[in-house]
């Protein structure tokens, strides 16, 4: 660690794994909601459950973003963070406003924190992944806005790199499209509308340039390839994302009321949207290919290989099997959508984060790599926990077809509920990857306690 | 150009073809990969490349659209038990043939062989 | 990648291309929005039908329900429900109410919200006045949704 202020990661880290294991829990739950009905109704009906599940999902992702900036700021910006004090402070706001909510969907029936927040003040509440009373999104805003501040603060008075610019236009944007989730139009498609400003511009848009920075810089790090050969490619599948994404936005108001031209224009722009994807691929295995060391950190090259390679299968591969608009017609909101959800945020997100932290953990605790027994533990998780992801999106898919054929495609639609019970076999299935998928979770969460030989290299050989 | 400079043009030029067969040039790819192949040695680092990219291909179309084609001879058009399995494994298999020719790309520009281990 | 193709090109691709396309997206928003009232509904988007949807919101009914195709998968789609339920607002009303307190056994069953009559009647009018959204080649592809 080169900056002491870099160190400050670590609590954000922390705490993104807490919330990660929260959010895998949540997510058997429902699982089992699947194939049980009744199970642990009405304590928890699913839809809390799920409330739970994406919104942890959401906030350990943002813990673990703002833990990956103040990593790598400081080092690419070549000074220390702009302040440390705030970075530690709003990391309470953030963990305190994120656990009183999730405690206050769990803990009262959702309507009656509506009224306990005052949501009809400006009300905000009750939509798909911006269920948050308000009062916390006001939080989140001022989260991000410190956070922007003092990104931006460390990087004007430092080195401007390709990858710290690139990561504070991420977060900016990360910022300002969050903004439309105070807008709660009456008119329904007004609000689905402008709904994807905040949802589809932060996944397939500016959130892929928070990916894709953090991994370029990890792969500088463990492959000492040259800074101006990761820059470009940066710089190109960035440009790519955007470009794609922004018309892509598209593939989401073809059945919303909106225009029909955006069955065109939606169709064509998120057929380009593998591009960026399948370019981090292309981006990832070419440099490990012409790597001019071999990083004793084996664990964070295989996830940073991983996070390339998920992410083109989930968000490209299993994005564009139902973007365009005569297959989207058919498959549009079954489980099919949650097959891609799924493999997408895990490939893109999760691993990119786990990426920075299986990198920078260590260095933080005061060495280059984990032990061997620790990354040894650590390969094991991923392939555990990746393995699984791959079942259960393959099971979802299965099902998702299944439904498709049952209800949308045949010529004897069967109403949705018989088609569920049809499905039950998949579910089940589906619960065992996600046992799979926690256990994974549990040996990795192991590996940062296993002691064991440390790793062998030479030490002139790292910057 | 020099004869070893060219050979590891034309090399990375096969696996290119072969990923764009895979993608968004099927057939046409294939075409211009068999072209390239004559103009091959053999035993060099090109020929080894278009003779790659023609087996990966090969593979592709049996395990694509031989075996899906098989699927639906089987299991009928109307069952909703054929596109499960249809759609699951095209999409996987699919997906695997284009990260491998995507990797075996990464591989000619460094002008070496193919070899999958991550250990130098 | 290619020594012709510089950084500085890839860094004003990155930029002009963002910016452009970001303003192509601002201006096919501005058009969208002028050709809602043609599809929207929003001639009958009454006081009762703006009460409902925050019913609808603050019972977090997007948590099992997906509307016009987003939302959850584990609850019938609801974009077509009163089209479902015989065009009548009476039997969708009838459903809210009729759901058990402590659920059925081993299978999914819609919480009972314990909404008041006024209540019942507003999101019965918010599902119908979404019903009424045109949607492209009339979505869902048929009334199971």
């Amino acid at each position: 660690m080169k900056y002491e202020s870099q160190g400050i990661a670590k609590m954000y880290f922390i705490a993104a794994l807490g919330l990660f294991l929260g959010q895998i829990i949540f997510g058997i739950i429902m699982g089992m909601q699947y194939v049980v009905g009744d199970f642990l109704f009405p304590e928890i009906p699913f839809n809390v459950a799920r409330m739970v599940h994406t919104n942890l999902l959401i906030i350990w992702l943002l813990f673990g973003f703002m833990g990956s900036a103040y990593y790598l700021v400081p080092e690419e910006a070549e000074r220390e963070l702009f302040s440390p004090i705030l970075a530690k402070v709003m990391f309470w706001v953030f963990l305190g406003a994120s656990v009183l909510t999730i405690l206050g969907y769990l803990l009262v029936p959702y309507a009656r924190l509506a009224e306990i927040t005052m949501n009809d003040l400006l009300p905000t509440m009750g939509r798909e992944f911006l269920e948050q009373p308000t009062i916390t999104k006001i939080g989140i805003v001022i989260v991000a806005l410190a956070f922007v501040y003092n990104i931006g603060m460390t990087i004007l008075a430092g080195r401007k790199t390709v990858i710290n610019v690139v990561l504070l236009t991420g977060i900016i944007g990360l910022a300002v499209f969050f903004l439309f989730a105070f807008y709660n139009p009456h008119n329904i498609v007004l609000d689905k509308y402008f709904w994807w400003f905040v949802i589809h511009l932060w996944v397939e848009g500016v959130w892929e340039l928070i990916m894709a920075s953090l991994l370029a810089y990890v792969l500088i790090k463990v492959t000492g390839v040259d800074r101006e050969v990761i820059e470009k490619w940066l710089y190109i599948i960035v440009a790519m994302a955007l470009i794609s994404g922004l018309i892509g936005t598209g593939h989401h108001f073809f059945w919303i009321g909106t225009p029909d031209y955006w069955q065109w224009l939606g169709s064509i722009f998120s057929a380009l949207e593998p591009i960026p994807f399948f370019m981090m691929t292309l981006f990832a295995f070419s440099v490990v290919n012409q790597r001019r060391r071999d990083h004793p950190n084996k664990a964070a090259v295989l996830w940073a290989l991983g996070t390339a390679v998920m992410a083109f299968l989930g968000a490209g591969v299993w994005g564009f099997m139902h973007t365009l608009a005569p297959i989207n017609y058919y498959t549009h909101g079954t489980q099919i959508t949650a097959a891609h959800g799924h493999m997408a945020f895990y490939g893109a997100y999760v691993m990119v984060v786990l990426t920075m932290i299986s990198y920078s953990m260590p260095i933080m605790r005061g060495k280059k790599a984990a032990n061997e027994t620790a990354q040894k533990l650590e390969i094991w998780a991923f392939w555990l926990m990746t393995l699984s992801m791959v079942g259960l999106t393959l099971i979802l898919t299965a099902a998702g077809v299944m439904q498709v054929f049952l209800q949308r495609f045949s010529e004897d639609p069967l109403p949705f509920m018989v088609v569920q019970d049809e499905l039950k076999n998949f579910y089940w299935a589906r619960e065992i990857t996600g046992i799979g998928f926690l256990s994974g979770l549990f040996l990795y969460l192991y590996s940062f306690f296993a002691k064991g030989k440390e790793v062998e290299f030479e030490e002139e050989q790292l910057d | 150009m020099t004869s070893d400079k060219l050979q590891l043009k034309r090399a990375s030029t096969s696996a290119l073809l072969s990923l764009l067969n895979l993608t968004i040039l099927p057939i046409i790819g294939f075409i211009a990969l068999l072209f390239l192949y004559q103009k091959t040695e053999s035993n060099s680092i090109d020929r080894y490349y278009a003779a790659l990219g023609i087996k990966t291909n090969l593979w592709a179309a049996v395990a694509l659209i031989l075996v899906t084609g098989s699927m639906f001879l089987v299991g009928g058009y109307n069952s909703a038990w054929t596109w499960v399995y249809v759609v699951s494994y095209f999409v996987m298999v699919h997906a695997l043939f284009i990260l491998f020719a995507t990797w075996t790309l990464t591989r000619s520009w460094t002008g070496q062989k193919l070899k999958l281990s991550l250990a130098k | 990648m290619r020594d012709t193709f510089t950084k500085g090109m890839a860094r004003n691709i990155y930029y002009g291309g963002s910016v452009f396309f970001l303003l192509v997206l601002i201006a096919l928003t501005v058009d969208t929005v002028k050709r809602l009232p043609a599809t929207d509904n929003r001639e009958n988007l009454t006081e009762q039908v703006i009460a409902g949807k925050r019913i609808w919101e603050v019972n977090n009914c997007i948590g099992c329900h997906t509307l016009l195709g987003e939302g959850a998968y584990f609850a019938p789609e609801l974009g077509n429900v009163y089209t479902r339920f015989g065009e009548s607002t009476d039997a969708i009303k009838g459903y809210i109410m009729s759901r058990p307190v402590d659920g059925v056994p081993g299978r999914r069953s819609m919480p009972q919200f314990n909404l008041t009559e006024e209540e019942l009647e507003a999101v019965a009018q918010f599902l119908k006045y979404v019903d009424g959204v045109k949607t492209a080649r009339d979505w869902p592809p048929n009334i199971q949704g």
